[in-house]
């Protein structure tokens, strides 16, 4: 059989000769995957691979995750705190006591000239957890601004919400081993090839030893929708309504499961009278979806015996974002599927740690799900931190959002931003633009200096990125997870937990509170404030996470003492009749009328914009976009559009069109598809000065998440391809 | 060896076959899956993977192997490829395996298959025989075919052969390299690292026509994928979901695949047959520059001078020995033009094959040109230019003299250099008949090249001749004769050309859509200059019409359209590989990204064409290192293998 040369050349075979391998959780998305990064002899980290005996993923990883470890050394880390006295000055080194001395110095003149409230802090869903409670416990407890909001608003905010109006909780009750149990799949929203692909990948396991059905509801026909049993192209920010008549279909039908309503929930016939306005005939006129198959969908899902909803920002992100949640949960509430195997409303969260902000940053309240507006909680938190409860307030302050409308207004003079970049990522970029160019004092905390809101800053605090940094993460079926501090940071950069011990230390002169270095020591605090609680987490410590690849909530004390060693997995909430949080332990099925206030398609702007994510990028690209083995897939943005609407507008394949809302306009490459509507084109979000100079972003009246998928633009063709090109070039440094 | 970790998860653990009664022993085509009988010479040698003498204990070590491919299941994640560049240290630019797309359908009847591919490792590897420095093997081991980049001298013939883009010729460094099946994780029983990372669970590995668990096909047609009788690939494929009836590259080539009602009964047949899809409309353009500038400028030098010297060295030896003053040849002969003539001709074919060879990858390892005379067109084509450079430089240093003995010599060391034009013009013209490159896989390549050399080699002896004052009107009338039969041969050979490709239900469809619109005016104007010098020709060999002039016209006519015309010739070729995406793995995002600067951007993934200059020293270095009986066997190696 050989042939070619008889005398053969040893064969040569990359070797990064690795000489460790180092334990880490994913940096990316919530998946929470176990990923061990491989050192050579150099110390230099040259591989990454899937930690294999993880129950999240199994060995495996996506394709960012498997480029992981480039990330250390990737283009534009921020190696020295810079600072200037004007954004429009250039920046200067100085010393880390110095540049921290004028935070401090920056927060009081500010808080002391315009109130406490005037300083805002806007963290994110990208930091460890132990630096999220720390950071809460230096702004709640010490700085005292109630403007403190995390980037979880733009994300999974309508998620929190609608937990919290269903369950009178925060908390994805399901997990991934649903999968391995359900009969009825659908995913509202989400595309998990794309968006989640180790989770898409446990799910298709699932569904290759049990063909279960998938329906997938989603505007475009993404890889999901394709691969679907019954693909819902529905009208954008229609959800409720099709939901309404699922519910209607269900109730007419009598398909409730009417005992576990009767055990679980109150508010049934409110419910019911709301949802009888929306028998399919009409639902079918304004969601898209025609009533035939309305009723077969509603049929497959209440008769299925365990079925499960999943869903990400095509619900989240809408302007009934969170009653498209409470939706679900309605859904699931009425036909028993909470609590039990394959039987879930599970929102697949975005970021990294969006959970773990969620639990314990005290952005929306105080640490562990504990709300500013319940005395107890504020009682137990100012004690348990040894300070004034009366220094904390008593409803929650401004969103992420609203707080740019607030310095919009010039109630808001003073901002730290960290590890998230407004500028990017919130809707409208010219109106945050704007907004930031007015204020007073503006500190951005980041690994990436790069990152565009530091544009407008006057201090720059570079900070450890990802595994540089010890912690843990929670995941989106609440498994947290370690990380290792596996290498030091670049440059003079520090760990953003020592970061905000060296701000508490010039905010906490009496020493009054107490600021543990060790991110380790935290997480036993945090345990300890846990107790009894939903979220409890006594039972855990960082070797016992690593060791067990993750543990998910709730795991106590308790049951660590008795020896009962944590599930490598299928651990649920709900499980048990009546436990759900509030007082009464049942579960609450809110009515939702259905009120169109998107903006919508029309003669000046006849096309919907729908944005969202690609498998290739992380966010704001400041990650992917410098680790060509990721980039090259999607370097430069394009819109996908359907080619009959290309034909008409005289608009080739690859050519650069501009796209104009009622905002601004942005220049992208033209890629005809079918996959998209004719009245409707598909702009991944990552690139910076694109998608969201476009994008309205109306807020959902509960989490004032902005409806990024909801716009309308107009295209245009360029007659000049060569200026635009160019014009598209200079919009991207990386 | 491979460092095995000791809760490998099942997915990416190879499993041993189960020989079962009635199980295949050979392939689709015939093949034996077992690579060597058990008492082969070659069992039992370690692979010496980076100098590791251990040899696997695979039990499947001496089976062919292959990639299975579930196209249902892929979501186009790239995990494949991600795990590919990881593993292998490649940079952005540069993919052993890449996914492509093709998309059918109306919206929301949409959809998109998406192609994971990389190396075939076939039955019949045609860039093992195209190579001709013989840096690929394939081994008796999992039937891998393995390329050496410490042999490669980058000429990139491989990249033209391969129907599936396998092999990857890096700009940057000048060398190609290629999936190399992960042999490593082979031997320690582990599949390759792309399977071992899907997340659609669509790519798998292990023997060949083994169907994996919990699938049921093991065909080798998908929408996309070329034929299988060029190379007998070694990849199965499960595509049951029914497909669109048109299914579309989403890359820049204007290719759609038709799927045919009728069932393939042969594996030769696919039932997805490419089709014309004209995405960029009818427009027709100029475009010169990009035509004028391309990377493959250096094969345009070569092939034209190589033409042209050969055709011209026919009537210099004809001159010489043929004395029937009736053809008037030797006349010039005995004229001033001769001596010039013959050193002009050295100088061109100099200049052509000193282009050629800088044009490589790694232009001092040029001796390796000739290693694979067994199999290598190319190698042959080396060969014989060589014979005719080495007969031409003979002849023309015999020339200076008038002696008997020389004039005997001269005429042997022209019968030598008409030899190296038979071999060398042959192969020059058989190197072009790729199957995997419908446009050049034509009769039309030969009547180019035959053409050409009898135009501009004609010319070039009228033009010296014209020049000094002495032509015969029997010579002229001759050159003009075979200047007319040359621009008569290339027309009939583009005319049939054009109806073959007009109609082609293959990528030839395609590359002649390119020429007529994106090269539409520079198409245009070739043709015309062509029917222009047959016209000029024609009008002098009637009006019998004599001067430097009407020569110096024709010369830039069919100069010039010979330029435009082998321009064409390698730019619009567009072979049937494998779809690309919209900005990875597509001709037009690269050459969008060089053209605009942002390839600048290393992150890009997309390189600039570079040339590499000649490093004296590692060819000396080489001379040192090797000993003269090394020397002896590299010699011996290029006739036994």
């Amino acid at each position: 059989m050989l042939f070619g040369r008889n005398k053969k050349n040893p064969i040569k075979i990359a070797d990064k000769k690795v000489v460790e391998w180092k334990y880490a959780t994913c940096g990316y998305c919530s998946t929470g995957c176990s990923i061990e990064v491989g050192f050579n002899d150099e110390g230099k980290a040259v591989s990454s691979r899937g930690v294999a005996d993880a129950d999240v993923n199994r060995g495996k990883l996506c394709l960012k995750g498997i480029f992981e470890h480039e990330l250390f050394t990737s283009a534009g880390r921020g190696l020295t705190p810079l600072q200037r006295d004007n954004w429009h000055q250039s920046w200067q080194r100085t010393s880390w006591d110095i540049a921290l001395d004028q935070v401090y110095d920056g927060i009081k003149t500010i808080q002391d000239k315009y109130g406490r409230d005037s300083f805002a802090v806007i963290s994110t869903g990208q930091m460890l957890t132990e630096e999220f409670y720390t950071l809460g416990k230096l702004t709640r407890g010490l700085i005292g601004t109630n403007n403190y909001d995390g980037n979880t608003t733009l994300c999974m905010a309508s998620a929190v919400s609608g937990y919290k109006r269903s369950f009178g909780s925060d908390g994805p009750p399901g997990c991934y081993e649903d999968f391995e149990h359900t009969d009825c799949l659908i995913a509202w929203g989400s595309n998990l090839p794309e968006q989640h692909p180790i989770i898409y990948w446990r799910f298709k396991e699932a569904q290759e030893k049990r063909r279960f059905p998938l329906i997938v509801v989603d505007p475009r026909v993404t890889m999901l929708a394709q691969n679907a049993d019954i693909h819902l192209a529905i009208t954008p920010g229609t959800d409720v309504v099709l939901q309404n008549a699922l519910m209607h279909v269900i109730f007419n039908e009598n398909l409730q499961d009417n005992d576990y309503i009767m055990a679980n929930t109150n508010g049934l016939d409110e419910l019911m009278a709301e949802v009888e306005k929306y028998d399919p005939i009409s639902a079918a006129k304004i969601c898209g979806i025609d009533e035939d198959t309305i009723r077969s969908v509603a049929r497959l899902y209440a008769g299925a015996g365990a079925a499960m909803s999943i869903w990400t920002m095509g619900i989240n992100q809408s302007t009934h974002g969170s009653d498209g949640v409470v939706g679900i949960n309605n859904l699931a509430l009425i036909t028993g599927n909470i609590g039990k195997p394959g039987g879930t409303s599970l929102s697949i969260t975005g970021q990294c740690n969006a959970m773990g902000t969620r639990e314990w940053s005290s952005c929306s309240g105080l640490p562990n799900h504990r709300l500013l507006e319940n005395e107890q909680d504020r009682k137990d938190i100012a004690e348990f931190w040894n300070i004034d409860e009366e220094f904390l307030p008593k409803k929650r302050g401004m969103f992420q959002t609203d707080i740019y409308h607030a310095i919009e207004a010039g109630h808001i003079k003073g901002l730290w931003l960290i590890a998230t970049n407004p500028l990017s990522s919130l809707p409208n970029s010219e109106r945050v633009r704007r907004a930031m160019q007015k204020l007073e004092f503006c500190v951005v905390q980041d690994c990436y200096e790069d990152s565009e809101s530091n544009q407008y800053a006057h201090v720059y605090l570079p900070a450890g990125t990802w595994a540089e940094k010890e912690g843990v993460m929670t995941n989106t079926e609440r498994r947290i997870n370690l990380i290792n501090a596996i290498i030091p940071p670049q440059g003079e950069a520090k760990p953003d937990l020592w970061i905000f011990n060296q701000m508490a230390k010039r905010f906490n002169q009496d020493g009054k509170v107490s600021f543990p270095d060790k991110s380790a020591d935290i997480f036993l605090e945090m345990g300890r404030i846990s107790k009894g609680r939903l979220a409890d987490i006594s039972g855990m410590d960082h070797a016992l996470l690593e060791k067990s690849r993750g543990v998910q909530w709730p795991y106590t004390e308790q049951q660590a003492s008795a020896g009962e060693a944590p599930p490598p997995g299928g651990k649920r909430l709900y499980t048990e009749p009546a436990t759900f949080r509030y007082a009464d332990g049942k579960a609450k099925l809110i009515p939702l009328p259905f009120i169109d206030n998107n903006e919508v398609p029309d003669e000046k702007f006849p096309v919907w914009l729908n944005t969202g994510r690609l498998i290739e990028h992380w966010h704001g690209r400041t990650k992917t976009g410098k680790i060509g083995n990721n980039n090259k897939y999607s370097p430069i943005p394009f819109i996908e559009i359907n080619p009959d609407l290309a034909l008409e507008l005289g608009i080739k394949r690859g050519e650069y069109v501009r796209l104009v809302s009622r905002r601004s306009d942005a220049v992208v490459m033209a890629t005809p598809t079918q996959r998209v509507p004719k009245n409707m084109v598909f702009l991944p979000f990552h690139f910076h000065d694109c998608a969201n100079r476009l994008t309205l972003g109306l807020l959902d009246p509960h989490s004032r998440q902005p409806a990024y998928k909801q716009s309308a633009v107009r295209i245009e063709r360029l007659e000049d391809q060569k200026a635009a090109a160019q014009l598209s070039m200079e919009m991207r440094n990386f | 060896m491979f460092e095995r970790r000791d809760n490998e998860p099942d997915y990416a653990v190879l499993k041993s076959r189960v020989i079962e009664a009635g199980s295949a022993t050979t392939n689709r085509y015939g093949t034996p899956i077992e690579t060597v009988q058990s008492d082969n010479s070659l069992r039992n040698q370690s692979l010496n993977i980076n100098q590791d003498s251990e040899i696997g204990d695979n039990p499947d070590r001496y089976k062919q192997h292959g990639f299975y491919f579930n196209a249902d299941n892929c979501i186009a994640c790239h995990a494949c490829e991600a795990a590919c560049s990881e593993k292998n240290d490649n940079p952005a630019h540069i993919a052993f395996r890449s996914v492509g797309f093709v998309e059918g359908g109306t919206y929301p009847a949409y959809q998109r298959l998406n192609i994971s591919m990389a190396c075939n490792h076939c039955d019949d590897p045609v860039c093992l025989k195209g190579c001709p420095t013989r840096a690929y093997t394939k081994f008796a081991e999992y039937g891998a075919v393995l390329q050496d980049p410490d042999i490669c001298f980058g000429c990139g013939y491989c990249t033209w052969v391969c129907p599936y883009n396998a092999p990857q010729l890096d700009p940057e460094k000048g060398q190609v390299t290629k999936c190399n099946m992960c042999v490593d994780r082979l031997e320690v029983g582990l599949k390759p690292a792309c399977s071992s990372a899907c997340l659609g669970n669509a790519l798998d590995f292990g023997v060949i026509e083994d169907i994996p668990d919990n699938r049921s096909q093991a065909k080798a047609d998908i929408p996309g994928f070329p034929r299988t009788d060029i190379t007998h690939p070694n990849i199965r494929f499960q595509q049951i979901r029914t497909t669109q009836r048109e299914m579309t590259r989403v890359d820049q080539t204007a290719i759609k695949y038709h799927r045919s009602d009728e069932p393939s009964t042969t594996y030769e047949e696919s039932p997805f047959i490419p089709e014309l899809d004209p995405k960029q409309g009818y427009q027709r353009q100029w475009n010169l520059k990009k035509l004028l500038t391309s990377h493959e400028n250096a094969h345009i030098a070569f092939t034209l001078s190589a033409q042209l010297v050969m055709g011209a060295f026919l009537w210099f030896f004809a001159g010489s020995f043929m004395s029937d003053s009736m053809i008037g040849v030797d006349s010039f002969s005995s004229g001033p033009a001769y001596l010039p003539g013959l050193m002009i001709l050295v100088a061109l074919i100099t200049t052509g094959l000193y282009k050629l060879n800088m044009h490589l990858g790694k232009p001092h390892r040029f001796y390796r040109g000739f290693y694979n005379l067994r199999y290598s067109p190319v190698s042959r084509e080396i060969a014989g230019v060589s014979l005719f450079l080495a007969g031409l430089v003979l002849f023309t240093l015999c020339a200076f003299f008038e002696h008997p003995f020389l004039k005997a010599l001269q005429l042997i060391t022209g019968l030598i250099a008409l030899a190296g034009i038979m071999i060398g013009g042959y192969f020059m013209y058989k190197l072009y008949r790729i199957e995997a490159r419908p446009f050049w896989n034509h009769i039309n390549t030969a009547s180019s090249f035959i053409g050409t050399g009898l135009v501009l080699g004609s010319l070039f002896v009228a033009l010296i001749n014209t020049a000094v004052g002495v032509m015969p009107q029997q010579l002229n009338t001759l050159l003009l004769f075979t200047i007319s039969i040359g621009l008569v041969i290339e027309m009939a050979g583009l005319c049939y050309h054009r109806l073959s490709l007009k109609s082609a239900k293959s990528e030839g469809a395609a590359s002649f859509y390119e020429q007529t619109t994106t090269y539409g005016y520079a198409y245009v104007l070739r043709n015309s200059l062509l029917l222009l010098s047959l016209i000029i020709s024609l009008s002098l060999l009637v009006t019998e019409y004599q001067a430097l002039w009407t020569y110096l016209l024709l010369a830039s006519t069919s100069l010039i359209s010979a330029i435009i015309g082998r321009a064409l010739f390698y730019v619009v070729v567009i072979p049937t590989t494998m779809p690309g995406g919209f900005f990875w793995r597509n001709k037009g995002f690269v050459e969008h990204a060089r053209e605009t600067g942002l390839a600048d951007m290393p992150q890009m993934g997309v390189v600039y064409e570079k040339h590499h200059s000649f490093n004296l020293n590692e060819l000396i270095t080489t001379i040192k290192n090797t000993s003269i009986n090394d020397k002896i066997d590299q010699f011996k190696r290029i006739f036994s293998g």
